[in-house]
């Protein structure tokens, strides 16, 4: 469906300042009309043997992080608007799995990016899921009270039974590590059912308010079983209750905080836990001695983190670190400092809050920029300016940005990547199931859209999207590993080679870049392998081009190794780009930072100054030269989600002001502040 | 205003009350007055109606006594006429069901398909992976989409229903200006959502005003 919003003006800052990082002056297009807001969290899980984390969110999009590999997202599953996923979990043999409120159970294919299968668990909408202690079982708590078991086969999973049905709602279940007994959290009470036989043991009344009555009810968002019985929850009251499953008594209760505490992971260890709240508070538990000679250990409530805003809901606990993710859509994993070994960088903070992938698209010769968003793609035209100025001035504009298209498409499913040509003319963009080409011609002032029809069935699921320089050639990279090539003449799509995957492995490509003269392409997989294809000849090479082996340059940098602080940056570099003319200079970007490669000038070893802003004027032009190094670095503008190249002597920059993501998100919990 | 049927028991009483002197204008009309008061001419229960005309030409005179075996038989009377009529109303009215129930059978019957092509779709299978399109149920559907509904709407109610102490997020992010040393405004001060109507106006007639400026000659 098409939305003309012809002519209409953004109010948004779009200001053109001159910058000069020491090689030139450009005119820097500042846009921040971009209204990008990420999917609230909803869901981590962590791997232990791969030391992955799967994060799933509230729009149904599962991302997959490496966490040994810089925390790099290095893979994703587009969402989709029906389902919502409210439990997510790992089980034997590195399989995913999620389940939702369309009840059903949903496996996901890792090496393919796609979903393997869906299977309907019949019990109305899921809300929680668990896997057994061993991996080869999975449960599921339903929204009709039941908790069904299900048998995880090599291909697919078998309903086995039903436990004991109870009278409300099951929102959280727990396995005890022995693999005989499972704890489960409802409204207003926990039951512990026994595995073998399926029946409920014990039902452990949970108080509504922490002494005293309350009409709300009490729910319990989470549980955890420890191996020697003892049953943690967290519920709605702001309570962490200690029970006895033995017994079905209570052991000892903590009021915690005045919202809701939302979710509780143990350590594999089970001397600590970390469990989340409404208020944006992480708090870690931990099993100290009761005194300094005894023996005996009592769980004690040490660190209070605050790095959220709004509610965490959910927490996962890896043996080194913290990690907690809610509804203000950072993931922030806190590593603890008595677990890490070497104190070095590796051991700050890190906030994930930007996408790793890109979402921003530009045509060069129309000045045009293409946004993606979850259901719609946004062209905005940028604007222009007649005056000049010197080094730091913000230009005036004679004509606005505009919003020449609003392009929504059909379906429930979310776009997984989109571009446009560099003149403009071309549109793509790719779902799960479908793959969009649109014509665009313009004429004076007005901008017509004709849909491209008959698009071949294997280019839907594409994981990336590039045109060539020219805009004559099409290349889509596919879920499945291959890339196929097609040319675009007179209006139509015509396909010309795929290139199968390398090697009988099937593996999606990731990013995607084109030489400038159209000949080669580069596209690299999730095994962080480079391959390089040759279009011309349709043949594909190795490495880099064309002497077939790393350029002289680049073996420099391998050998003398990067600056301390380079390697030290926190978010993935997102775009590279080259200059046409000048190809000493590489330019490339990622959240915090630009940096122009000037290939010509020494690399910078550890002890000079990484961040080297212009000297002053008055320094000789000896120490200049001296101190001058090859990584030219601005953090003028940030966070930056694209950056890139115009022409000779313009720059556009896409920032998303932290605080402009924030002012869009559901509201969060009163906080009480003496004095206001 | 409902019209109600003129009732039988009705017509006397105003009639009566018409009437401006205490006797009746002739004894046929006292007994067509008896038996449209609804008893059934029956002998025993003419005897009140004939002891009511006896009354008037003999006031001086004792009641008649009635036995209480009298009275017991006539109570019992009543009460099977009365069982009788409601039973025979509810057998009617079983019968009626009876065959408005089965012409609703042959409708639906005549509305399905024949039962051979029934029986073949019953066993066909129900979904086919490589057609591009999924075949559902309906009802299936309609029964899920309403369950997912409550469950959302539950987990609204509990996280942001009443009694949960939400703020929204511009007070939230202004606390902090609030108890700085030097006080800031709050951090979404102007409400741009405000006058949006006006606004408009506002830039639509500024836009005419210019025109017309223009096209004016200049003095």
């Amino acid at each position: 469906m098409i939305n003309w919003i012809p002519g209409t003006y953004c109010s948004e800052l779009l200001t053109v300042s001159l910058f000069r990082p020491g090689m030139g002056e450009f005119k820097v297009h500042r846009v921040r009309f971009f209204n990008y807001i990420p999917s609230g969290i909803r869901c981590v899980a962590y791997n232990n043997q791969s030391n992955r984390l799967a994060v799933s969110r509230t729009d149904g999009t599962v991302e997959i992080y490496n966490l040994s590999a810089n925390y790099f997202q290095e893979k994703f599953f587009p969402g989709h608007e029906s389902r919502s996923t409210e439990a997510l979990c790992w089980a034997e043999g590195q399989r995913l799995f999620s389940a939702g409120l369309n009840g059903e159970i949903i496996e996901y294919d890792l090496q393919a990016l796609n979903i393997k299968y869906a299977v309907d668990a019949f019990g109305g909408p899921i809300w929680s899921m668990t896997a057994s202690p061993s991996g080869s079982q999975l449960l599921v708590g339903c929204e009709d009270g039941s908790v069904k078991l299900f048998q995880i086969t090599p291909e697919k999973i078998e309903f086995e039974r039903n436990f004991d049905r109870q009278k409300s709602r099951i929102l959280s279940l727990s396995w005890h590590p022995s693999g005989t007994h499972i704890a489960a959290g409802s409204i207003d009470y926990i039951s512990v059912f026994d595995v073998k036989s399926g029946s409920a043991i014990h039902k452990m009344m949970v108080d509504r308010q922490y002494m005293g009555v309350s009409k709300r009810k009490c729910i319990v968002w989470g549980v955890a079983f420890l191996s020697d019985g003892t049953v943690i929850s967290v519920d709605s009251a702001g309570k962490v209750q200690f029970w006895d499953s033995a017994t079905g008594t209570l052991a000892k209760s903590h009021l915690i905080a005045n919202a809701d505490v939302q979710s509780i992971a143990v350590a594999e260890q089970e001397d600590s836990f970390v469990v989340g709240t409404a208020e944006g508070t992480v708090f870690h538990f931990q099993l100290v001695p009761v005194a300094s000679s005894s023996t005996e250990k009592q769980w004690v409530r040490t660190k209070p983190f605050q790095h959220h805003t709004h509610d965490v809901r959910t927490v996962a606990h890896s043996p080194t670190a913290l990690i907690s993710g809610g509804t203000d859509t950072h993931l922030v994993i806190r590593p603890l400092m008595e677990k890490v070994e070497v104190k070095n960088y590796d051991a700050a903070l890190r906030k994930i809050t930007f996408p790793h992938r890109r979402l921003i698209s530009c045509s060069k010769k129309r000045q045009l920029l293409l946004f993606q968003f979850a259901h719609h793609l946004e062209l905005w035209r940028l604007g222009s300016t007649v005056a000049t100025g010197k080094n730091g001035d913000t230009l005036p504009l004679s004509k606005n940005a505009e919003h020449l298209l609003h392009l929504k498409t059909k379906g429930p499913e979310n776009i997984i990547c989109s571009c446009i040509s560099p003149c403009g003319s071309w549109i793509a963009c790719s779902t799960a199931s479908r793959f969009f080409l649109y014509r665009l011609t313009y004429q004076h002032d007005n901008l017509s859209l004709k849909r491209v029809s008959k698009m071949p069935a294997f280019l839907r699921s594409a994981v990336q999207i590039l045109f060539s320089e020219d805009s004559a050639k099409l290349f889509v990279a596919s879920n499945q590993g291959s890339l196929h090539v097609g040319q675009l003449l007179e209006g139509r799509f015509r396909h010309l080679h795929t290139f199968q995957p390398q090697s009988g492995t099937v593996e999606a490509m990731c990013l995607l870049a084109v030489s400038p003269d159209g000949d080669w392409l580069a596209a690299s997989g999730t095994s962080a392998g480079v391959h390089v294809y040759s279009v011309k000849h349709l043949k594909v090479f190795e490495y880099s081009i064309p002497g077939k082996q790393y350029t002289e340059w680049s073996r420099t940098v391998q050998k003398q190794g990067f600056h301390h602080l380079w390697l030290q940056r926190d978010t993935p570099i997102t775009h590279i780009s080259f200059h046409p003319k000048r190809p000493m200079h590489i330019l490339l970007h990622d959240a915090y930072m630009f940096c122009i490669i000037d290939k010509s000038l020494p690399l910078p070893n550890d002890k000079t100054l990484l961040y080297n802003p212009l000297p002053p004027k008055s320094e000789s032009d000896v120490v200049r030269r001296r101190t001058a190094h090859a990584f030219k670095i601005s953090k003028i503008y940030k966070p930056l989600l694209f950056m890139d190249l115009l022409d000779e002597g313009t720059l556009v920059a896409v920032e998303r002001p932290l605080d402009d993501i924030i002012a869009q998100l559901p509201p969060p919990i009163k906080k009480k502040k003496f004095g206001t | 205003m409902v019209q109600l049927r003129p009732r039988p028991s009705r017509t006397p009483a105003s009639a009566e009350a018409m009437v401006d002197e205490g006797q009746p204008a002739s004894e046929e009309e006292e007994a067509e007055h008896g038996l449209l008061l609804g008893q059934p001419s029956s002998g025993a229960a003419a005897e009140p109606l004939e002891d009511e005309e006896a009354d008037e030409e003999s006031d001086d005179e004792a009641p008649e006594e009635l036995t209480f075996a009298s009275a017991q038989a006539e109570a019992r009377e009543e009460e099977r006429r009365v069982r009788e009529s409601a039973r025979r109303d509810k057998v009617l009215l079983k019968e009626k069901r009876r065959r408005r129930e089965e012409l609703f059978v042959e409708q639906k019957k005549r509305k399905l398909l024949p039962d051979a092509v029934l029986q073949q779709l019953a066993a066909a299978p129900q979904t086919s992976q490589n057609k591009s399109y999924v075949a559902l149920r309906l009802k299936d559907q309609e029964l899920r989409d309403s369950r997912q509904q409550a469950a959302r709407a539950f987990i609204h109610e509990s996280l942001y229903g009443p009694g949960t102490n939400r703020t929204s997020v511009n007070k939230f992010l202004s606390l902090d200006n609030k108890r700085l040393p030097v006080k800031k405004a709050a951090a979404q001060f102007l409400n741009s959502a405000w006058g949006t109507q006006k606004k408009q106006n506002a830039k639509r007639y500024k836009r005419r005003w210019m025109i017309r400026k223009m096209k004016t000659p200049k003095k």
